[in-house]
Parts: C-alpha cells; sequence; structure tokens
C-alpha cells in the first residue's frame, strides 16, 4: 500500500495518512484509534485555517459537495468518513477546548477554534490598532463583514463575542449595548 | 483587575453613535437583500424570455428597475447616515483638541501664578541683598588692617611694579661699554684680501 501526500484543489497539503484506508473508519485498538483522532483534529484544524472555514457540520459527512470535501472524503482510495465517526470526532474536539457547538444544545454542528479566543483577541485588538479604530464604536456587523477584508472577515459571531469577552476582562474592549443591538469600544489599555 | 475603573464611562453619544452604525448595517444589509432580488428578477426574466413569455418577462424586469430604484434611494440614505456618524466622530476628536488645550492653559496658568511678578521681584531684591551683605563683609574685612598694615601693602604692591618694569628694560637694553673704544686698523686688512685674491687667480682648478 503507498502512502503519499496529495495537494488538493484549494492548494491543502493532505497528509501520507488521509491515504490510508484505516484512517477512514473507528479503530477497535484504543491505541491506534486514539493516534487517528489526533491527526483527524490536527487535519480538520489545519484544513479550516487552510480555507478559512469556521464550522463543520455532521451533515458535511452526510452530503457531498461541501467545503469538507476534500478532506473528508479521499476519492483516490474511495473511502469518506461516515457521519457516526465525524460526530465522534466533532465530541472529541469540543471534549479538548478545540471546538464548541453553536448553537448549543445541539451535537450536529461545532465552530472550530484553529485559534483560541485568546488569540483572536489578540487578533481583534491588533486589527483595531492598525486600522485605527482604537477608542471608536463598532457594529459587530463592522467586524464580521468590513468592506476591506480583514482577518476577521466572517468570523462568526459567537466567537467574536468569545474574543471580545476576553478583551473587556484585560480592559481592552467595552461592549455598548443599545435597545436593537449591540456594539463594542476598543481600548488601547495594555493586560 | 477592576472592570469598571479602566473602562471609560458609556455616554448618550456612544450610543447614538451606535445606533447610527447599527443603522447604517442594516441599511447595507438591505441593499445586499435588494441586490439578490435584483439577480432573482433578472434570471426570472431569462427564464420567462426563453420559455417565450414576454409579457412577464416584462413585468419581471419592471419589478427589477423598481427594486433597482430602491436601492439608488438606499444608497442616498446610507450616504446621509455615514456622514452623519463621521461628523460627529469628528466633533468628537475635536472635542477632545479642545479639552486638551484647556488642560494645557490650565497648567501654563498654574505655572504663571508660581512666576508671578511679585515673587521675581522679591527674589531679585533678595539677590540684591545678598549682594551688597557680601561687599560689605568684604569691606568688613579690609577695614580691620591698619594704617601701617595698609600703606606695607601699598608699597609691596609699588614694588611690584618696579620690577615688572625693570625686568623688561634689562632684557631688551645692552649694557653700557666699560672699555674705551678702540679704533680698527682698516689698511691692515684690505691688502691681505687683494692678495688672495690675486693668488688664486693665476692657479685655476
Amino acid at each position: 500500500m503507498q502512502l503519499t501526500t496529495h495537494t488538493t484543489p484549494s492548494g491543502f497539503l493532505l497528509p501520507s495518512i488521509h491515504a490510508a484506508h484505516a484512517f477512514f473508519t473507528e479503530q477497535p485498538n484504543p491505541i491506534t484509534q486514539n493516534t487517528f483522532v489526533n491527526n483527524w483534529i490536527q487535519l480538520i484544524l489545519s484544513y479550516a485555517r487552510h480555507r478559512r472555514l469556521f464550522v463543520i457540520r455532521v451533515e458535511d459527512a452526510e452530503v457531498a459537495g461541501g467545503d469538507w470535501d476534500e478532506v473528508l472524503r479521499n476519492e483516490r482510495i474511495n473511502r469518506r468518513v461516515i457521519p457516526s465517526y465525524l460526530t465522534s470526532l466533532i465530541s472529541a474536539m469540543v471534549s479538548r477546548d478545540l471546538a464548541y457547538y453553536e448553537p448549543p444544545k445541539q451535537t450536529r454542528s461545532v465552530v472550530l477554534l484553529w485559534r483560541l479566543p485568546e488569540e483572536w483577541a489578540d487578533v481583534l485588538h491588533s486589527w483595531g490598532t492598525a486600522t485605527g479604530q482604537i477608542n471608536t464604536i463598532l457594529t459587530m456587523y463592522e467586524i464580521t463583514d468590513p468592506p476591506v477584508p480583514s482577518p476577521l472577515s466572517g468570523i462568526p459571531l459567537s466567537l467574536l463575542r468569545r474574543a471580545i469577552t476576553v478583551l473587556t476582562r484585560s480592559g481592552r474592549a467595552q461592549l455598548i449595548e443599545v435597545a436593537d443591538g449591540e456594539g463594542v469600544r476598543l481600548l488601547a489599555g495594555g493586560k | 483587575m477592576g472592570l469598571t475603573q479602566s473602562a471609560p464611562k458609556i455616554t448618550a453619544q456612544d450610543r447614538a453613535i451606535l445606533d447610527l452604525k447599527l443603522q447604517r448595517d442594516k441599511l447595507k444589509q438591505y441593499q445586499r437583500k435588494i441586490q439578490v432580488i435584483l439577480d432573482r428578477e433578472y434570471e426570472i426574466a431569462k427564464s420567462y424570455f426563453a420559455a417565450g413569455d414576454r409579457d412577464r418577462a416584462v413585468i419581471a424586469l419592471r419589478r427589477r428597475k423598481y427594486q433597482q430604484s430602491l436601492l439608488l434611494k438606499t444608497d442616498g440614505q446610507l450616504e446621509n447616515l455615514e456622514q452623519l456618524v463621521s461628523t460627529i466622530e469628528f466633533s468628537l476628536v475635536e472635542m477632545s483638541v479642545l479639552h486638551g488645550l484647556k488642560q494645557g492653559n490650565e497648567v501654563l496658568k498654574e505655572i504663571h501664578r508660581e512666576m508671578s511678578i511679585e515673587s521675581v521681584e522679591k527674589l531679585m531684591g533678595e539677590t540684591q541683598e545678598a549682594r551688597e551683605y557680601q561687599l560689605e563683609i568684604g569691606n568688613l574685612l579690609a577695614n580691620q588692617l591698619s594704617v601701617d598694615d595698609e600703606e606695607a601693602v601699598q608699597e609691596e604692591l609699588r614694588q611690584l611694579q618696579v620690577q615688572s618694569t625693570q625686568s623688561e628694560f634689562r632684557v631688551k637694553l645692552p649694557s653700557v661699554p666699560a672699555e674705551q673704544p678702540v679704533a680698527i686698523e682698516i689698511q691692515d686688512t684690505q691688502p691681505m684680501l687683494s692678495r688672495e685674491a690675486r693668488e688664486r687667480v693665476p692657479v685655476p682648478g
């Protein structure tokens, strides 16, 4: 059996393990299984970072044609991740704080944390500093959908809120709420 | 680390700005929605036209035109909102500049208060007094010398002057000759020189 790396059309380099048949099914040996889960989590997070994907759903394993086909399917060896396996991978990620269920109280969809909320907080603050928006009041929409693409474009609102919470705790941001929405003011304050 | 102590207070202005910005975001989202409708109506018109249903295609295009006019209107409103937001933000900047100037002025006043004319005059007067005091001390010390001592000092000064003038002259002037001057015999040396010259001529090289 020949295991080689493979570059996907989106320019992502799949590791050689992705060409192994066994990688796509749950293993009875717990040690092997643990290694595979680690590899899967790493693969999913780095692919998410590569494509700037924030969400993975069990549905992505059920239906072809989504963003995750390049990772969850390997047509070259005719293997794919079955939905139940993806569910267990997702729960493993959630238990390691590398993802969280969004919306909560369900297990079919998660927001991936290829940057932790603390790291996103830093990204947000340095973006605000670089664009001179310290002390101005920003709406959430302004941050997630800026006219000029930023490192935060498309960030899920729930993740953005977590990052802002981190900033408010260290006195680097302030949440402002009004009747029909909320905004945030970034502050220059140090950590 | 306190949450409230470091964060500035949320003022009514902040809320107003946020409200405006939220309105602006809503308009932007609305525009996006209209854009989607525009595209959809176009597709509908195209499919009707392809199916040979001209009338329905025209209706779809008319609807599209209407949505387009809406889009133009919202553009104007958006511009107004953005202008208002930036005007407010600029005014806030101006306000902080004013605040800064005010504070600078206060500091300057404070400094001037400490540097009032009276205190400067007083200081200068004190300096003058101190100088006079010093002079007085000098005078007192001088007056403690007796008249004899003073004369001796003056004498010493005079001798110093004399010495310095004498040493100047001693270097420059030659000493007076002590002996009678003797006349030198010029005739004796003259023939000697000519003899030598004569001897040299016949013996070349």
